[in-house]
């Protein structure tokens, strides 16, 4: 136990309570903060990031409204580098009483906002995505404010006058001795010790957890808890924030903060500030709401959403937490409960959290009997990054540019490098994921830190040079805590992001795979799955790009195949093989890019966690309706031996059988089942014990060999990580994967790598790289490297794009092409029309118009919902994207995913169900239409490691059977 | 992001950022990235850059401008983000916002005007030529205006091509009426283009019109000179919008004009009146429409040309987004072997390569193309796009020529210039 003395406890560090803490410091006092989990991580991080004029409260509640601008004033004064001035807007929308006009506007007159009507032309012609039905539009001083950089400021302003904060400092109860709560035991959960803080004042700055703590000492008090849900959209459609000229309401404001655009809020009363969900009806609300804002909100991206809980103080639980007033309340215990030494500050607005804690330190100054003014409203914060006045949206760009950083991106979706985060972790002390993204905001955008999280990971494990468990279960947790934002609103495109996220991290990463436990005490509390079954109404998906196009002629062939992955390539080969003039059609490149470049065949039994030792084996446990079983064992044999030889043929052998499962590593040193891995892998193979050195290459962040190896390690391997320092690679700013690729076939290069890898010193029998040795000539690259440093060299996938994918790929368009095949890329297909008389068309999409290739059959290769070829709207509807052909039954839209993010998803299994032959049992436009691979019913292939062997058996039939059908056509 | 000009239904394209899953799909296409680093690469510029941009914004960009438009980028998407015009937008933004010295400003003008200059020379091309050829004048126009002294300048190839249609007899058009939309190019250095698409047309039955006609604004685009720009397709659109009421079919041998007509200008400028959008619609690449006619049965009559010709379609061309038509129709000739260059960008990009400070990137980029070109060892190359013909050319010394001098050769009409060369061994 430790024990800690203090002059002034506060407890709470979001907004209020490092306000409390930067002013008691700055009034000289000996103040200490304890937080149960990081800082913002309760309310302050959980809010829209408005900076209220104070224009919202004005008819409601004038006494918080005046609190507003008084504050808006000051905070703009002493923190402008964590504000973007984006001005708000107050609109009249046709939902909106012009009666209300009057009201607003004395409101505004009488607490001091300065407000101006401009005409509605000229508020479209600021913000010409607003609803051009607006009647009028009053301009007051809103902003956006980043709450997490703001508080970080605060905090380092209170440290920098002496004060003490202890994030993932868990107060578990206060001590009360006679008369007087003189401190708090608490736990310090990072440590995992007991903590005694004694204090002669206790302040209690915990928002809607204030009536808990005081509970602990025998006080009682009501802090409703009052839940917002908010709504994130993809980019910023508005640049001002819009509030509906109106009461306050739920769904009434449009907050653009930093990248995104946020649609708020709800306002539910729930029992626990812990727990709570997010409920469908919400972000439907949200999303219609937001409509009569912004026409056509509601089919843009929805990111994710999320709920805060605001806490509503008043004496008497009201009925509406709306009702409650949303000006803050201080209580002095002795006054109201006699007892000494314990002040609890609640309520109130994000915005004024400086004068909340002015107050209580006055109050703090009065019960310590000192006399001394607050001077927080005179100096500014202190921020290492930027003294230029507002942030800005193009802020973040306009530094990498200007410093050309963009080599160093970790988060490339909001543009948070390298630099940033290893300041987050030293000087933040970061612990988790969430910790870095609160201090640097990373993981929040599109892809939902797809890419940036693997990096963090490493670093986190590179700085903290701590257990690799720890930087497992940070990876994890944060997973885990991104699928609960996205889980109320996974369709669309982020359907097929999470999908793509779950190829990356389930399969390609295996991250479910690394050692350590699921969850550790560090985990952000606050989840329950949605309960509620009422259904989102359908969003618009598909807008076509060009209202009526024309159709004009373009390629007949025997065969047509819609999709360049994997399914697609392998079908148009062999029907090439057998005879048939064949063309495939493609929007754009297929999954082949984003995975391993192996060819997984069957890794994983549902219901088990061990990976298959002997797919062979494990085939007869499939069920009848997965693709293996509808096109037979026979058929998955042939195109197995077919693409060996022709992989074998090209010069890129792959090694293995049906017969055993290589087991190889992966880019974060899980093992991972494969069937046949190219001869550039194999040696990596984990079924061999023998020791091994893991070789990244400094500049390029999708390895961290030291992460790989510590997991190997724990996995029994002896393994070392080291990364080099190769010149040719430190001259470019920026390097990928493939650019790598090319300097690896390259001897210098090779040379280069060598002589790098000689100055570090390590060596051992196998030598891991990441898997960018060579494009076109990688066995060749390998044995090279193999020969000179006298071990035997194998590469490991990394985060996409993938080379060993893009060596596949190349080799199956060529052997298409050498058949006299044609693959067009670019070329989406929209629909089939089987109405004419002589075959069946894909129709496509052109500049301006729409085209035609007329075949005798199809094959649709458009991989559900990976590849595109299944979309899920709002509503919970899944369709085929280019026939419409029915998709399997897989339940309403809160049937389609577990809870947790690693569990059995049950959309992922969704696609079209066939008969033997592979014809779509319903809804086929066309006898002749076949499909093949991942738009296939019945399995789901990331989860299972089926994804490459499925497209391959499904391509060998489907391609097969569109050549026989179309060529017997012919020659009838 | 915004103009409210757009119909419903027509998606701006900074909106199709939204599509993106940050697949990196993009990152391996780009042949700009690879050969400088001075341009991160699409993802970056495109769907992540997109959303730290906003009109009512200073324009936080300035790698943005290395993006030569290629569109590699585009077709290799799986989502139908439009990159490349996210990126010309986000140029064009920086130009109104001054990120451009007075100097880039002028030569970039100067470049995005081809009809003007080449009308500028047309009275002296003799001497025009001679100044283009000569290393001091070149080297001059690279201290003046940074264009590079040894990017491949055009040269007059006779008299300006409408006074050669102009003093023609008019020629009846059984098949009907075909309006031919000429590329400055056309007009002034590759005349024989010209001469053999109106001898084809006219051999297939058709009456052909050739309209008054600005430059179709392409290279103001890729410079970030919308205002201008939107005049030139205006005045295009004013041009040829009769023709489209009266159903004829605008046909070019350009495949970046018939793209900027079809779809750069209207998504660029959101400019999607009912005028723009029928011209659109009826606007055909030579290619395009000739393979419609081969559907119909009406491209008959291919006489056999026993060679092997090494063929690039460009990315303008691949940007129709109709597969490769050329490559269809020149299968329809006899004996012929078309070889597929398999590589991506030539490097010129329009415009992009005559600068000093990208000349480079351009030869980095176009050596696949070189080299299968000079493996390849025909007397002749054929590419679709003039500025990519020009630059093959520089890059390998093989004179490159139009598919359609191809099908024009194989149907017996009249061929000029280094295919008529190439073909004299043959007869």
């Amino acid at each position: 136990m430790r024990k800690h003395e203090t002059e002034v406890l506060v407890v709470g560090g979001g907004a209020t309570g490092t306000g409390v803490l930067r002013d008691l410091a700055m009034r000289g006092f000996d103040a200490t903060l304890v937080e149960q989990r990081d800082l913002t991580h309760g309310t302050t991080g959980r809010f829209h990031g408005l900076l209220h004029s104070g224009g919202r409260y004005v008819v409601k509640d004038p006494e918080a409204a005046v609190e507003c601008i008084e504050e808006n004033r000051v905070l703009r004064r002493i923190m402008p580098h964590c504000i973007e001035d984006t001005s708000g807007f107050f609109v009249v929308t046709p939902w909106d009483d012009e009666d209300f006009i009057p009201d607003f506007l004395a409101g505004c007159r009488a607490a001091g906002i300065p407000t101006a009507e401009i005409p509605v032309a000229e508020a479209l012609r600021r913000e010409p995505l607003l609803n051009p039905g607006i009647s009028h539009c009053f301009e007051v001083p809103d902003a956006s404010a980043d709450a997490f950089l703001a508080t970080q400021a605060t905090v380092e302003s209170a440290r920098q006058h002496g004060a003490t904060a202890f994030p993932y400092h868990e107060v578990r109860t206060l001590i009360r001795s006679g008369d007087r709560v003189v401190g708090a035991r608490c736990r310090d959960l990072v440590g995992g010790e007991d903590v005694v803080i004694t204090a002669d004042l206790v302040i209690n700055a915990t928002g809607a957890w204030a009536g808990r703590i005081a509970a602990s000492v025998g006080i009682d008090f009501v802090v409703q808890a009052g839940k917002g849900t908010m709504v994130a959209i993809n980019h910023r459609m508005l640049n001002t924030v819009v509030n509906r000229c109106k009461m306050p309401a739920d769904g009434d404001i449009i907050v653009p903060i930093r990248t995104v655009a946020v649609i708020g809020t709800t306002d539910e009363g729930v029992p626990d500030p812990e727990r709570f969900s997010v409920e469908p009806w919400e972000v439907q609300l949200m999303l219609e709401e937001g409509e009569k804002l912004v026409p056509g909100i509601s089919g843009m991206r929805v990111l994710r959403a999320w709920a805060g809980v605001r806490p509503l103080y008043q004496e008497e639980a009201a009925e509406d937490t709306r009702d409650v007033t949303r000006a803050y309340a201080l209580l002095d215990h002795a006054a109201r409960d006699g007892v000494e030494g314990f002040l609890t500050i609640t309520g109130g607005k994000w915005g004024t959290f400086r004068q909340m804690a002015e107050v209580t330190v006055d109050s703090a100054c009065r019960k310590l009997g000192v006399d001394r003014a607050c001077r927080t409203h005179l100096e500014e914060l202190p921020d290492r990054r930027n003294r230029e006045g507002y942030h800005w949206l193009g802020e973040r760009l306009a530094r990498i540019e200007k410093e050309e950083d963009y080599g160093d991106l970790v988060c490339e979706c909001e543009l948070a490098t390298r630099a940033d985060v290893v300041r987050a972790i030293h000087e933040g002390d970061a612990r988790t994921i969430d910790d870095v993204r609160r201090d640097v905001r990373l993981g929040m955008g599109p892809c939902q830190g797809g890419w940036c999280l693997p990096r963090v990971a490493g670093l986190l494990h590179e700085v903290r040079r701590s257990p690799v468990v720890d930087a497992n279960v940070a990876l994890r947790e944060f997973l885990q805590e991104r699928w609960k934002g996205l889980l109320p609103v996974v369709w669309g495109r982020q359907l097929h992001q999470a999908r793509l996220d779950d190829l990356i991290f389930r399969s390609l990463l295996h991250v479910g795979a690394l050692p350590g436990p699921a969850s550790s005490p560090l985990g952000p509390v606050m989840y329950e799955r949605p309960t509620d079954e009422t259904t989102v109404e359908a969003a618009p998906t598909r807008t076509p790009h060009h209202a009526t196009e024309p159709v004009v002629a373009g390629v007949d062939r025997d065969v047509v195949v819609v999709g360049g992955g994997l399914g697609g390539l392998s079908a148009a080969w062999h029907a090439t093989l057998a005879g048939a003039s064949t063309v495939v059609v493609t929007k754009g490149l297929g999954s082949l890019i984003w995975h391993t470049g192996c060819v997984d065949v069957l890794g994983y039994l549902a219901g088990f966690d061990e990976p298959v030792e002997s797919p062979a084996a494990a085939l007869d446990r499939l069920p009848a309706d997965h693709p293996y079983a509808i096109v037979g064992r026979d058929a998955l044999s042939r195109a197995i031996a077919g693409f060996r030889t022709l992989t074998e043929d090209g010069g890129y052998p792959l090694e293995g059988s049906l017969e055993s499962n290589h087991l190889l590593p992966t880019a974060l040193g899980a093992a991972r089942p494969t069937c046949l891995a190219p001869s550039t892998m194999t040696a990596g193979d984990l079924r061999r014990r023998d020791p091994m050195l893991i070789v990244g290459l400094e500049g390029f962040s999708d390895l961290y060999p030291r992460m790989v190896a510590h997991n190997l390690n724990a996995l029994g391997i002896p393994a070392r990580g080291v990364s080099i320092d190769v010149p040719t690679v430190r001259r470019r700013r920026f390097v990928t994967a493939t650019i790598l690729a090319s300097f690896f076939e390259r001897e210098a290069f090779r040379s280069e790598v060598i002589d790098a890898l000689a100055r570090t010193g390590e060596n051992a029998s196998r030598i891991g790289f990441p898997a960018v040795l060579g494009l076109d000539r990688a066995p060749e690259v390998v044995a090279d490297l193999s020969q000179r440093l006298g071990a035997e060299v194998f590469e490991i996938p990394t985060l996409p794009p993938s080379v060993p994918g893009i060596r596949l790929q190349n080799i199956l368009r060529r052997a298409i092409g050498a058949r006299g095949g044609k693959v067009l890329d670019n070329v989406e297909a929209v629909g089939i029309d089987a109405a004419g008389q002589s075959g069946i068309s894909v129709i496509t999409e052109a500049a301006a118009r729409r085209q035609r290739f007329r075949g005798h059959s199809v094959v649709l290769a458009t991989g559900g919902i990976l590849g595109g070829g299944i979309f899920g709207s709002s509503d919970g509807r899944l369709s085929e994207t280019v026939a419409g052909i029915e998709v399997s039954d897989v339940g309403s839209r809160l049937d389609w995913f577990g809870r947790r993010v690693g569990e059995y998803h049950p959309v992922f299994q969704a696609g079209v169900e066939t008969s033997s032959d592979l014809r779509p049992r319903a809804g086929s436009p066309h006898p002749n239409v076949f499909v093949a691979g991942g738009l296939l019913a019945g399995a789901d292939p990331i989860r299972e490691g089926s994804l490459e062997g499925i497209a391959l058996a499904t391509g060998y039939a489907a391609g097969a059977a569109a050549a026989s059908v179309a060529t017997s056509r012919v020659a009838s | 992001m915004t103009q409210a000009s757009r119909p419903i239904g027509v998606v701006p394209v900074e909106a199709t950022l939204d599509n993106c899953i940050k697949c990196n799909i993009c990152v391996t296409a780009c042949p700009v990235a690879p050969v400088t680093d001075l341009f991160p690469g699409p993802k970056y510029e495109g769907p992540q850059a997109g959303r730290f941009r906003h009109d009512s914004q200073p324009s936080p960009d300035r790698s943005v401008d290395y993006c030569s438009g290629c569109r590699m980028c585009n077709e290799v998407c799986p989502t139908g983000v439009r990159i490349a015009e996210i990126n010309a937008r986000a140029r064009a933004a920086m130009v109104a916002d001054g990120a451009f010295g007075r100097r880039a400003r002028l030569r970039n003008n100067l470049l995005a005007r081809p009809l003007i200059l080449g009308d500028l020379g047309a009275p002296a091309p003799g001497l025009v030529n001679w100044l283009f050829s000569f290393a001091p004048t070149r080297w001059m126009a690279e201290k003046l205006f940074a264009i590079d002294r040894r990017a491949p300048l055009p040269l007059y190839d006779g008299p300006r091509f409408r006074r050669w249609f102009a003093s023609r007899p008019a020629v009846g058009g059984k098949a009907g009426t075909i309006v031919y939309f000429t590329a400055c190019s056309t007009e002034h250095y590759e005349t024989r283009v010209g001469r053999a698409t109106v001898r084809l047309l006219e051999h297939l039955g058709f009456q052909v019109i050739v309209p008054e006609a600005r430059c179709c604004g392409l290279p103001l685009l890729s410079n970030g000179e919308f205002p201008a720009a939107r005049r030139y397709h205006r005045a295009n659109v004013d041009s040829l919008i009769a023709h489209a009421r009266a159903g004829r079919a605008i046909v070019g041998t350009s495949t970046s004009c018939t793209l900027t007509l079809k779809e750069e200008a209207p998504d660029l400028l959101d400019v999607h009146d009912d005028d723009s959008s029928l011209v659109a619609a009826h606007t055909f690449d030579i290619h395009e429409f000739l393979l419609g006619l081969a559907a119909e049965g009406a491209l008959t009559g291919m006489q056999p040309l026993p060679m092997r010709l090494p063929y690039h379609p460009p990315c303008q061309y691949r940007a129709h987004r109709l597969g490769i038509p050329a490559t269809e129709v020149m299968r329809l000739v006899p004996d012929l072997e078309v070889v597929e260059s398999g590589v991506g960008c030539c490097g010129i990009a329009g415009t992009y390569a005559y600068k000093t400070e990208k000349y480079q990137i351009g030869m980095d980029v176009g050596r696949p193309l070189f080299e299968f070109v000079a493996r390849e060892g025909a007397p002749v190359v054929a590419c679709d796009s003039e500025t990519c013909r020009w630059q093959i050319t520089h890059g390998t010394g093989v004179p490159a020529i139009h598919p359609v001098e191809i099908v024009a050769a194989a149907l017996g009409v009249e061929v000029e210039g280094p295919l008529a060369d190439a073909l004299r061994p043959l007869y």
